[in-house]
C-alpha cells in the first residue's frame, strides 16, 4: 500500500486553515460588528461616535504616549545591555542573557502582583499612577526589546569594527556608522514588540495604576461587556494603528540583516 | 486512488470508534445532564474553607492541623444526611454538587450529571447566552434577571416548584419571608405585561452594599455625618476605594446627589422603601450628568477603582475604607481578624443597594421535562437549610433561606452566653420569622452579623436597583467619561503632531536615499545623467 505523498503545498494546509479560522474570520467578525448596530443594520454611528467623543480620543492619545514612553525607556535600557552582552568576551554570556529572560517564565499576572506589593511597601502605590504604569510596562516588555537587539548586534561581523578602527574611526564614529545602522532591524522589531502591546496591556494599568489610568485596551474590555459594536470599532481602530506602524517600519524587513533578528 | 480512499476510510473508522463506544454506553443507562452556570467560587466546593472541613480541623499552637470533633457536623450532616439519603461525608468536606448527584438519584431514581461552569460578571453570562450557549440553570443578579426576562431569554418557573405540600420543595418551604415578599412584590415589565420576579427566578444569595472601614483610622462621626459622600471627603484623600463597575459607582453617585432628599424622607412612613427605590432608580439625563460630575470629583479623591484588590488592601492597611458588597465585607473582616486587625461595616444613612443573585432557567426548546425537574431539584437542594449553611459559610454571602438550621448556625457563629459581658439582644425576626432573636456581642452590631443580616429598619432604606432598560447606553457612556482620560484639545494636537513627526522621520530614514531631492551639485562638479555616463 502506498502512502499519499505530501508536496510542500500540502504542508501549508494546516497553517492556512488555522489562519482562516483564527485570524481572518475573527477580523471579519470585528469589522462586521464595528459597522452594525444592535439590530444588525449597517451603521456608521460607532465610527462617528468614536471620533466625536473627546474622551475616547484623549484615551487613545494617552495610550500612545504611554506606549511611546515605554518603548523609549525600554530601548535606552536594553541597548547598552544587549551591546555589552554581544560584544563582550564573557564566558558566561548565556547565563546573563538567561537572567534577563527568566522573568518571562513566571506568569505575568504574578509578576505584576509582586511589583504591586513592592510599590506598596516603598509607598508609591497610588501616589504616581502614571509612573507606576509605565514602570510595570517597561518591566514586563524589557526582554522583548533585549532579545532582538542582542541577536542583531551579535550578527555584526567583528571585522567591520576592526576595519573601522584601521581607517581611523574612533569609538563614537564606529557606533554611529557601523553598530547603529547594522542593528537597525533589531531596533525596529524590538519597537514593534514593545509599542503595540503596551497600548493594550490593561492588566498593568489596572493593577499598578489602581484603575485610575485608562488605556485603550481597557476600553475595549469594558465595551465588550455591554456593547460589542463599539468595542469592535475601537478594536478596529487600534488594528489600523497597528497596521500603520507595521507598514511604516516593515520596509526594513526586506533587508537581509533582519533575518533572525525579527522574532 | 482506490488505496487512498481505503486508507482514508480506515482512518475515519479508527477515529470514530471511541465516539461510537461512548454513544453506545449512553444508551444502556439513562442519565440526565444538567448544565449549571454559576458565579466563580459561589458554591461549596469542599476542602479547606468549607464548613465541614473547618469544623473538623483546627490548627494547634505548633501550627499543625489536627482533627477535632464538632457537634453541629455530627448532628446535621454525619447523622441526619447519612440516615436520610445515604450521603457519607468525609472529613475533608464534600463538593456539594457530588452530594446533589447522590441525593437526586436516591430521591428520584434517575441518575443526574451536573456540567458545572462558572462566569465572572453578569455581562459575561449575558454574552454567553446571546452567543447561543445552552444552560439549564444560571445564577445572575437581580438586574440581569430583569434584563433576561425583558428580552424573553428565560422561562417562567413551573407551578410544581411552588407546591408547598411536597416536602422535597425545600425552597418554598424554607425561603425567608423577607425575601419572598421582595420577590413577590418586585415587578418587571415583559412585553407590556407586568410580572413578579418570583415567576421567573428563585433566590440564592442576597446582601447589601456598604462601606468597610478601619475604626482606628476612620472616625465614626465622619461616617455618620457624610454617609456615601465620605468617598469625596478630602480628609481621606487616597485612603478610600470604590468598585470598578458602572452600577455600583452610579448608585453611590445617586445617593450623594439626592442625599438631602433621601434624608428628608420619613423612615417610619409605610411607603418609605418605595420612595427610596424610586430615587435610587433615576436615570434621567439631568441625574446622569450630575452623577458624572460627582464621580469625576470622587475619582480625584480615591485611591483607586478595584474589583478584588480592595479586600487585601484593607487588611494590609493601604487604604482605610472600601466600598464593599456585604459578603465581601464579611470575608475582609474574617481575614483581618486572622491578622489582628479589626474592621467594621457601615450602611450609610441615605440608602444602600439591596441585591440578589437568583436561579433562572434560560429558554431552550430542546430541554426535556426531566432536565427541567432536575433543575428545580437543584434549586431545592441548595435551599435545603443545611446546604444553605454550607454555601453561606464557603462564600461569605447570606443565603435567602431562613430555616431553623440557618438561624442555629447564625447563633452558633455570633451568639453569646448570657453570663458574658457586653452582650446585646439582636432581632432578626424579619428574616427568620417571629421570635427569632439572638444574644450577641456588642461589636457584632458593626461587624459580620450586621453585614450578613442588617436590622430590619436598615433594610428599609436599601433599594433594589432595576435594569436600566433603554437608558443603559447613557449610563455606560457616563462610565467611559468617568474612567477615560480627559486631555485638552491642544494636548491631543501636540500628541498627534509629534506622532506624525516621528512617522515622517521614519519614512525619511527609510526612503531618504531614494528620494531625488534635485540637489544642486557641489562647486566644481556637474550633474550628469546615468545614460550619459555610458
Amino acid at each position: 500500500m502506498k502512502f499519499p505523498r505530501f508536496s510542500r503545498k500540502t504542508l501549508c494546509i494546516p497553517y492556512a486553515v488555522f489562519l482562516l479560522f483564527f485570524v481572518i474570520a475573527p477580523m471579519l467578525v470585528i469589522v462586521f460588528y464595528a459597522f452594525t448596530d444592535t439590530n444588525n443594520h449597517i451603521s456608521f454611528y460607532n465610527f462617528s461616535q468614536f471620533f466625536s467623543d473627546p474622551v475616547k480620543l484623549s484615551t487613545i492619545a494617552y495610550s500612545v504616549v504611554i506606549a511611546l514612553i515605554t518603548t523609549v525607556v525600554c530601548l535606552l535600557l536594553a541597548y547598552p545591555v544587549a551591546y555589552i552582552l554581544a560584544r563582550s568576551n564573557l564566558r558566561k554570556k548565556s547565563v546573563i542573557l538567561l537572567l534577563f529572560i527568566t522573568p518571562m517564565w513566571i506568569n505575568f499576572v504574578l509578576r505584576v502582583n509582586a511589583i504591586r506589593e513592592l510599590m506598596n511597601w516603598i509607598g508609591i502605590l497610588g501616589e504616581a499612577n502614571y509612573f507606576n504604569t509605565v514602570f510595570g510596562m517597561v518591566y514586563d516588555f524589557l526582554p522583548f526589546m533585549i532579545l532582538p537587539l542582542y541577536t542583531s548586534l551579535l550578527k555584526i561581523d567583528p571585522s567591520l569594527y576592526e576595519a573601522s578602527a584601521d581607517l581611523g574611526g574612533n569609538g563614537f564614529t564606529t557606533f554611529t556608522r557601523i553598530t547603529l545602522p547594522l542593528s537597525f532591524p533589531g531596533i525596529v522589531s524590538g519597537i514593534t514588540m514593545v509599542f503595540l502591546p503596551s497600548m493594550t496591556n490593561y492588566v498593568v494599568s489596572d493593577m499598578l495604576g489602581n484603575s485610575k489610568v485608562t488605556i485603550i485596551g481597557k476600553f475595549i474590555e469594558t465595551y465588550f461587556g455591554t456593547d460589542w459594536h463599539m468595542g469592535s470599532m475601537i478594536a478596529l481602530i487600534l488594528l489600523i494603528i497597528v497596521l500603520a506602524t507595521t507598514l511604516l517600519t516593515g520596509g526594513f524587513k526586506e533587508d537581509e540583516n533582519i533575518r533572525g533578528a525579527n522574532l | 486512488m482506490k488505496q487512498k480512499r481505503f486508507s482514508a476510510c480506515l482512518c475515519a473508522a479508527i477515529l470514530l470508534f471511541p465516539c461510537a463506544l461512548t454513544l453506545g454506553g449512553c444508551a444502556t443507562k439513562k442519565t440526565v445532564t444538567l448544565r449549571v452556570f454559576n458565579w466563580e467560587e459561589y458554591i461549596d466546593e469542599g476542602g479547606e474553607g468549607s464548613f465541614i472541613y473547618d469544623e473538623l480541623h483546627e490548627t494547634d499552637e505548633n501550627g499543625k492541623v489536627i482533627e477535632i470533633e464538632s457537634d453541629i457536623v455530627t448532628r446535621d450532616y454525619m447523622t441526619r444526611y447519612e440516615e436520610d439519603i445515604g450521603i457519607s461525608f468525609n472529613k475533608e468536606g464534600n463538593h456539594i454538587i457530588d452530594d446533589f448527584e447522590t441525593w437526586y438519584e436516591k430521591q428520584y431514581g434517575v441518575s443526574v450529571r451536573v456540567e458545572y461552569s462558572t462566569f465572572g460578571t453578569n455581562e459575561d453570562l449575558y454574552n454567553q447566552l446571546k452567543l447561543g450557549d445552552k444552560y439549564d440553570l444560571v445564577c445572575p443578579s437581580e438586574y440581569m434577571i430583569m434584563k433576561l426576562a425583558a428580552e424573553d431569554m428565560i422561562e417562567p418557573i413551573g407551578e410544581s416548584f411552588f407546591d408547598e405540600e411536597n416536602e422535597l420543595n425545600y425552597y418554598v418551604n424554607n425561603v425567608s419571608p423577607f425575601i419572598r415578599e421582595k420577590f413577590d412584590n418586585g415587578l418587571m415589565k415583559i412585553g407590556g405585561e407586568t410580572h413578579s420576579w418570583s415567576e421567573y427566578a428563585a433566590g440564592y444569595m442576597w446582601g447589601t452594599t456598604g462601606l468597610v472601614y478601619n475604626p482606628e483610622t476612620v472616625s465614626e462621626e465622619d461616617l455618620e455625618r457624610d454617609g456615601w459622600s465620605i468617598l469625596c471627603n478630602r480628609d481621606y484623600y487616597k485612603k478610600v476605594t470604590t468598585k470598578d463597575n458602572v452600577r455600583d459607582s452610579y448608585f453611590v453617585g445617586l445617593a450623594i446627589l439626592y442625599r438631602e432628599e433621601l434624608l428628608a424622607l420619613d423612615p417610619t412612613a409605610p411607603d418609605y422603601n418605595a420612595k427610596v427605590t424610586e430615587i435610587m432608580n433615576r436615570t434621567d439625563e439631568e441625574s446622569v450628568a450630575k452623577v458624572q460630575d460627582i464621580l469625576l470629583d470622587m475619582k480625584k479623591n480615591i485611591f483607586g477603582f478595584e474589583t478584588d484588590t480592595g479586600k487585601s488592601d484593607m487588611v494590609k492597611g493601604t487604604i482605610s475604607m472600601n466600598f464593599a458588597w456585604g459578603g465581601d465585607a464579611v470575608y475582609a473582616m474574617d481575614e483581618a481578624e486572622k491578622q489582628d486587625v479589626s474592621l467594621n461595616y457601615f450602611i450609610p444613612k441615605e440608602s444602600a443597594n439591596l441585591y440578589f443573585d437568583g436561579w433562572a432557567i434560560p429558554k431552550d426548546e430542546n430541554r426535556s421535562e426531566e432536565t427541567r425537574q432536575a433543575a428545580y431539584a437543584f434549586i431545592n437542594f441548595m435551599a435545603k437549610p443545611e446546604n444553605a449553611v454550607r454555601n453561606m459559610y464557603y462564600i461569605g454571602y447570606s443565603s435567602v433561606i431562613g430555616g431553623d438550621e440557618v438561624f442555629e448556625y447564625i447563633e452558633y457563629m455570633y451568639g453569646a452566653e448570657e453570663h458574658e459581658e457586653d452582650t446585646v439582644e439582636y432581632d432578626v425576626s424579619y428574616f427568620f420569622g417571629e421570635g427569632a432573636a439572638l444574644l450577641t456581642y456588642e461589636d457584632q452590631l458593626k461587624r459580620q452579623l450586621y453585614a450578613q443580616f442588617p436590622p430590619e429598619e436598615e433594610t428599609l432604606r436599601c433599594a433594589v436597583m432595576d435594569y436600566y432598560g433603554e437608558n443603559e447606553i447613557r449610563i455606560n457612556e457616563l462610565w467611559t467619561k468617568v474612567k477615560g482620560e480627559t486631555l485638552d484639545a491642544w494636548a491631543i494636537i501636540v500628541i498627534c503632531v509629534s506622532v506624525a513627526a516621528i512617522a515622517l522621520a521614519v519614512v525619511f530614514v527609510k526612503f531618504g536615499n531614494k528620494i531625488d531631492l534635485k540637489r544642486k551639485p557641489k562647486k566644481g562638479y556637474t550633474l550628469i545623467k546615468q545614460e550619459e555616463l555610458k
